[in-house]
């Protein structure tokens, strides 16, 4: 698997754990507001890093890694995807899935395959055709997505659908529609735009929404699913 | 300072130091002579006849008392007569300095407050710095110290032991009653009180040791009086004991005391079936673990406090929460959401310290990064828990990369240097112990009432319990220059650390058998000791302290790494660090600390939960505290006094 970062202790993206991140390269998407565009857009800036390296790691520290974080970019376009995972899980380590859910066959598979033990899926928009192609910059079949989050919900692992509210783009209707969308799910996250980082240039100067703000978006959603919250400053 | 130079008969005027003036005697020079130093009566007057004829051929118009000492001490010199010029000596500064001291701020150290108090500890440990130097050490130990070969800690505070671990039970049993003092208390029978009087104590304590003031299990020794108190007032109560001691930065030297609370989650085992004292100083019929409940309550309450932070959501340095890890702990019900909790406040604030007690061993945490492990005797002392009274009386530390530098490159000669050196540094406790046994002796009498005070059949201060501690700094650089390569960077490198501080264990216990003294190693918590002794080297050895030293040389900007610590500017995972760092911990007895870096994001408290727990149960780690940001403050909160 083409590999791009790698952090090899963080307690900031998966909670409750001690984990690793890895990151590939490349995505289906063009999201405007994308922190990780550099890895969206010209991944060869960035060295590999080697698998090795990356095991030598959890072999030497398994006793203390709990999880690793596999983000992108989107994974679900790395070929080595399953193999990775597979010699993850080998030393008894927990995999966390970040995911755009545009490829819901690789989420079965990997589903099917018990390679994966923590699934977080991006809703970028409540979903139909228009409002999903618009936020994702890129023509979205909608149904594939609708696809993945069946899945998911249905999957018995523990997952996480989470929405990046960009004031811009995303009414407060919007993320109740989502709500809608995903109704039943048991975790809804909201998470607070970062301007500065964004991928969309134009998007750089927009207002950070408070949590004020967030916490009323909170309260919005949380009758359509089991528990809500929001992450980030 | 006065006067004329009358012609007639040399009417000179001599300003002394009991504000007086007095005309001038030649016989005040003899009689000081032959007070204060060994020489011979003829000499002494033979040596005031030539001062007084360089006075007043001088024609001087202004003299003092002090200005006459040092001509003398002059002519001492002129004679060979060192050890008597020694000890006829004065003690004191220059004006200049004092006037840059009254006035402006401490440069070096932003932390130190500047203010009246703040000065007159400064001038005092200034002047009992150079007594400490002069009188207490002989030459080689004080020569040492000054050259830094080591480092002799909290010089200026010659007259007092180190730091203490106490007991609120003494409070609790005996109530406030200090020497001197024109007011006693009785044994406190309300919360409140109890806390007024713990902190009163603190601030008194803090006057007679110059590092930290512990208190032991605070939350279990406070539960007896909170029975039946409802949330709210425990809040209250939690804000009052925090916010007081935090805000007693008008004590000593305009500095807060440097106060640690031990914390625990379950019943320590030591003090189960331990009959507890309640309100009034009586026992309550009951013991400690009848009162689990109020103790962890009262521990949730302190961390909520912590969590909050200051009035404006700052986290307080003090008191520092220093929060047992044992394999009770995971046994007592509900530790999955204290755990949560204080780690809750790691993430936000700092403060958590994690203090790991394996196996069957206990600890009492006395200033960040020193604790002592209970031995058996300590564990007897548990039944009658207001005896658990601990002090380490002195800290040296020595100043490893220099060992390096002048072993050249030889195991042998490494290791005979180490030897020399702590040879040295054992006796520098033997002489700090004899003084401060001297005044301890004096008792009522003496300079060290508050600790000679006998309550319960023994004095406050329990001397025969004391430990002294051998200090390290910069072993990550002695590997370096020995080995060529710093720690983090092979495994032999590690190695080679390990079997310095191996053998230096050792050593300090082979030295406290021949002393009769409690030696053990402890990870000196003094950044100002680290950049002092790079200092040095680059002065003295500067070619080869050139290639190990840490930090910018050109901006002075300079530092040897803390005691065993692995390079801290190397991104090194915290798990490699609590590992590695850990390995030196189980032969550093009087504690030691790894710090985790947890950078400007807000980290999730349950990750840090499962990392202190792996740190407990697949490391040999003493202790962990996490910091939000690298800060020096954070590292250790209180700054070196003295050079
Ligand atoms: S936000 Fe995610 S899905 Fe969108 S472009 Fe970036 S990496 Fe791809």
């Amino acid at each position: 698997m083409q590999i791009k970062g790698f952090i090899d202790t963080t307690f900031l993206d998966w909670d409750g754990k001690v984990a690793c991140t890895v990151f590939t390269p490349g995505c289906n998407l063009r999201c405007p507001f994308c922190h990780n565009h550099g890895l969206v857009l010209n991944p060869e800036q960035y060295e590999d890093v080697k698998e090795e390296e990356i095991f030598d790691f959890l072999t030497k520290h398994n006793d203390f890694i709990d999880g690793v974080c596999i983000t992108g970019g989107e994974p679900t376009l790395q070929k080595g995807l399953d193999k990775f995972c597979e010699r993850v899980k080998k030393l008894g380590i927990k995999i966390k899935l970040d995911t755009n859910g545009t490829n819901p066959t690789v989420v079965r598979r990997l589903l099917e395959k018990d390679l994966v033990d923590y699934i977080a899926m991006d809703i970028k928009a409540p979903l139909n055709e228009e409002q999903y192609s618009e936020v994702s910059g890129v023509r979205c079949e909608v149904d594939k997505i609708r696809e993945s989050v069946n899945l998911i919900k249905n999957s018995g692992v523990e997952y996480e659908f989470r929405t990046t509210v960009v004031p811009s783009l995303h009414t407060f209707r919007d993320i109740e529609q989502i709500s809608r969308d995903i109704k039943g799910a048991k975790l809804y996250v909201l998470q607070k735009f970062q301007p500065r980082f964004a991928m969309d240039r134009g998007l750089r100067n927009s207002r950070v929404l408070s949590d004020d703000d967030m916490k009323k978006l909170v309260k919005i959603i949380s009758c359509n699913v089991d528990k809500a919250f929001f992450r980030g400053k | 300072m006065i006067v004329s130079n009358d012609s007639t008969d040399a009417a000179l005027f001599v300003k002394v130091s009991r504000e007086d003036v007095v005309k001038w005697d030649r016989k005040s020079i003899v009689e000081a002579l032959l007070r204060e130093t060994t020489i011979s009566p003829e000499l002494a007057e033979k040596i005031s006849k030539e001062v007084e004829e360089t006075i007043i051929k001088s024609k001087i118009k202004f003299i003092t008392a002090p200005l006459i000492r040092e001509v003398v001490n002059g002519k001492l010199i002129e004679y060979g007569l060192e050890e008597e010029r020694k000890q006829h000596t004065r003690l004191g500064l220059p004006i200049y300095d004092v006037d840059q001291m009254l006035i402006s701020r401490n440069r070096e150290n932003a932390n130190v407050p500047h203010g009246p108090e703040a000065t007159n500890l400064t001038l005092a440990e200034s002047i009992k710095k150079q007594y400490a130097l002069l009188k207490i050490f002989p030459p080689e130990i004080a020569v040492a110290h000054e050259k830094g070969d080591f480092h002799l800690h909290d010089l200026g505070m010659i007259d007092r032991p180190y730091c203490s671990g106490n007991s609120l039970e003494y409070v609790k049993k005996f109530g406030l009653s200090l020497p001197n003092a024109i007011s006693i208390s009785k044994p406190a029978k309300h919360p409140e009180v109890l806390i007024g009087q713990m902190i009163k104590f603190s601030a008194a304590l803090q006057g007679n040791f110059a590092g930290a003031i512990g208190w032991d299990a605070v939350n279990l020794f406070f539960a007896p009086y909170l029975v039946g108190v409802d949330n709210e007032k425990l809040e209250q109560l939690a804000q009052m004991l925090i916010f007081e001691f935090a805000q007693q930065s008008v004590a000593r030297g305009g500095q807060s005391i440097f106060s640690d609370l031990n914390i625990y989650w379950e019943i320590p085992k030591h003090f189960i079936g331990v009959p507890a004292i309640g309100p009034g100083g009586k026992f309550t019929g009951n013991n400690y673990e009848d009162y689990i409940e109020e103790s962890q309550k009262f521990a949730i309450a302190l961390f909520k406090v912590y969590k909050e932070g200051d009035g404006l959501g700052r986290p307080f340095f003090f008191p520092k929460p220093q929060v047992h890890i044992t394999e009770r702990l995971f046994k007592t019900e509900g530790y999955e959401d204290f755990l949560y909790l204080i780690s809750d406040v790691s993430s936000d604030k700092g403060n958590t310290y994690y203090v790991f007690d394996r196996g069957e061993t206990a600890k009492i945490s006395e200033c960040c990064r020193l604790s002592f492990k209970l031995e058996k005797s300590d564990f007897e002392d548990a039944k009658t828990p207001w005896k658990m009274r601990y002090s380490a009386m002195q800290n040296v530390t020595l100043n490893l990369p220099r060992v390096a530098y002048e072993a050249g490159g030889s195991d042998e000669r490494l290791f005979e240097i180490i030897t020399e050196r702590m040879e040295l540094m054992a006796r520098a406790h033997v002489y700090k112990r004899n003084f401060i046994k001297k005044l301890l002796d004096m008792k009522n009498q003496g300079p060290l009432s508050l600790l000679s005070m006998n309550r319960d059949g023994e004095p406050y201060y329990r001397l025969h319990r004391a430990t002294f501690l051998f200090g390290m700094v910069g072993l990550n650089e002695l590997v370096q220059y020995h080995t060529g390569e710093e720690m983090h960077e092979s495994n032999q490198a590690l190695k080679f650390g390990l079997r310095v501080i191996a053998f230096m264990k050792k050593e300090a216990e082979r030295l406290g058998e021949k002393y009769g003294l409690r030696f053990v190693l402890e990870q000196t918590p003094a950044e100002s000791t680290a950049y002092r002794m790079a200092k040095l080297d680059l002065e003295h050895y500067r070619d080869e302290a050139l290639t190990v030293v840490k930090g910018i040389v050109e901006k002075n900007e300079i530092y040897y790494t803390n005691s065993t610590y692995l390079n801290v500017g190397v991104p090194l995972s915290p798990i490699e660090r609590v590992k590695k760092e850990g390995m030196f911990h189980p032969l550093i007895e009087a504690g030691s600390l790894s710090h985790i870096w947890i950078g400007e994001a807000r980290p999730d408290p349950g990750g840090i939960a499962s990392f202190v727990v792996k740190t407990f149960k697949n490391t040999q780690n003493d202790q962990i505290a996490f910091s939000p940001e690298f800060t020096s403050c954070l590292d250790c909160g209180r700054t070196t006094r003295g050079l």
